[in-house]
């Protein structure tokens, strides 16, 4: 028991929890330890605060310390395919580079696409590719339902899912098909790498981006010539391209090129039937 | 004490800060120029109800389909504010991202003015120029912070998105009728 070390109650002033200091000796003397406090010169670069010392831009500058985890502690485990920093290395590119990326899969028969992301591959381009994909096919088939509704004075409403059926639509074609065609690559031992596919799945969308603006003009003819023609290039580029890879790792190469060739065609006849139908 | 001050009081003191840093964001004024000082004292009630206010603008003014062009609508905004922050920090820039949020939210007072406009009138060409006036205003109104934010050779990397957004925002304006 330690009753030893009670004082009784009424020997003293009890004044909440703390009890009083013993006045028996003198003074108390406190000793603080040699403070180890260091004092840093900003350097450049710190995290947030980039342009020096100063006041903290923000308020809740804390905040964005843990949102974007730049330049402290790597999430272990699971955690880290949801942190920001797991993909920064995917958007490492300057706007030179990826417009000289969308030129290059304009030109679909040089064939050398795959080197030249083979170091660098961005996620950049073909998300953005593909949004501005879905952006230019809902907003031209549209326009395109729209004038032909006027030009026979029919009723016209607006068509609020062609917007969210071409988004699973081009969203899901680069999701889907580089997950498959890179799952089939392994299998038959001519591995790439994931993102290397995303890349040239999402460049090789470009080309339909001007296919589908001058599908404008109203004549079927021009329509499906333009759409053969866009549909002919992204193939190729994406046959081509596949080809050298597998080429190199010295595999058969044959039906799966065939195979991609034609998923691309097919899409392009999807993308053509589906919005430029018109049905008065 | 705001616990215990008047609801109007709260009430007020919020609507006072909406219409500051709208003043600092989208119309012309001498901090413009530098990021740090436009929109230090960022909220989020201001952007809550400039969509919100454009969903509703957007829906009224659709003749079927009411409740999912404001679905539609109002997910176009809110998910695009936070992909296009997402999009800055992964280029490596430096925004902070509900100060960015709050940012993209106001501006996008210019185009619920042009809504609203294009609601109340209904002719074609004055809603095409109505909007493309607003869409550029909204992008003006954007490009100092955007820019900024990151290394100037991924400008153009960060504005196209923004640009985008709006072009697509300004284009349902115009086609609902």
């Amino acid at each position: 028991m330690m009753s030893s070390n009670y004082t009784p109650l009424d020997n003293q002033n009890v004044t909440g929890s703390v009890p009083a200091a013993a006045d028996s000796s003198g003074h108390v003397t406190v000793k603080f330890t040699e403070s180890n406090l260091q004092t840093f010169p900003p350097t450049a670069a710190q995290g947030k605060i980039s342009g020096g010392s100063g006041p903290p831009r923000d308020a809740d500058d804390t905040f964005s310390k843990t949102a974007t985890g730049s330049d402290d502690t790597q999430q272990s485990g699971w955690f880290q395919t949801f942190s920001i920093a797991a993909y920064k290395p995917y958007f490492d590119v300057d706007t030179s580079d990826v417009v000289e990326r969308i030129i290059d899969s304009l030109f679909p028969f040089r064939g050398s696409f795959t080197e030249k992301i083979a170091e660098q591959p961005d996620l950049y381009g073909p998300f953005w590719i593909c949004t501005t994909l879905i952006f230019v096919a809902a907003s031209i088939g549209t326009f395109v339902t729209y004038l032909s509704h006027k030009l026979q004075n029919k009723e016209w409403d607006y068509d609020i899912n062609l917007v969210t059926w071409s988004a699973g639509l081009f969203y899901g074609y680069v999701t889907i098909v580089p997950v498959c065609l890179y799952l089939i690559l392994k299998y038959f031992s001519a591995p790439s790498g994931l993102v290397q596919l995303f890349c040239l799945y999402g460049y090789s969308l470009f080309v339909f981006i001007p296919a589908l603006c001058l599908s404008v003009i109203p004549l079927p003819i021009v329509r499906w010539v333009v759409a053969g023609v866009a549909g002919f290039m992204s193939a190729t580029f994406v046959a081509l391209n596949l080809r050298n890879h597998i080429k190199s790792a010295g595999e058969r190469w044959f039906l799966i090129v065939v195979g991609i060739f034609l998923l691309q065609l097919a899409l392009a006849l999807v993308l053509k039937l589906y919005l430029f139908t018109v049905t008065v | 004490n705001t616990l215990t001050e008047p609801v109007w009081d709260t009430v007020k003191r919020d609507l006072s800060r909406i219409v500051s840093n709208l003043k600092l964001v989208v119309f012309p004024n001498p901090h413009r120029e530098d990021p740090g000082k436009a929109l230090r004292d960022w909220d989020l009630w201001g952007p809550f109800f400039f969509i919100v206010f454009l969903g509703l603008v957007l829906s009224w003014s659709a003749s079927v389909k009411k409740s999912e062009v404001f679905a539609v609508a109002f997910a176009l905004l809110a998910a695009g504010a936070v992909i296009l922050t997402l999009n800055v920090l992964l280029l490596g820039g430096h925004i902070i991202f509900f100060q960015s949020l709050s940012l993209l939210g106001y501006c996008l007072f210019p185009l619920d003015v042009g809504a609203l406009i294009c609601m109340l009138k209904d002719n074609v060409i004055l809603k095409v120029v109505v909007v493309c006036v607003t869409l550029a205003w909204s992008s003006w109104a954007a490009y100092p912070f955007m820019s900024t934010a990151v290394n100037p050779r991924r400008k153009a990397l960060a504005l196209y998105p923004v640009f985008l957004m709006y072009v697509t925002v300004g284009f349902l304006i115009i086609a609902i009728d």
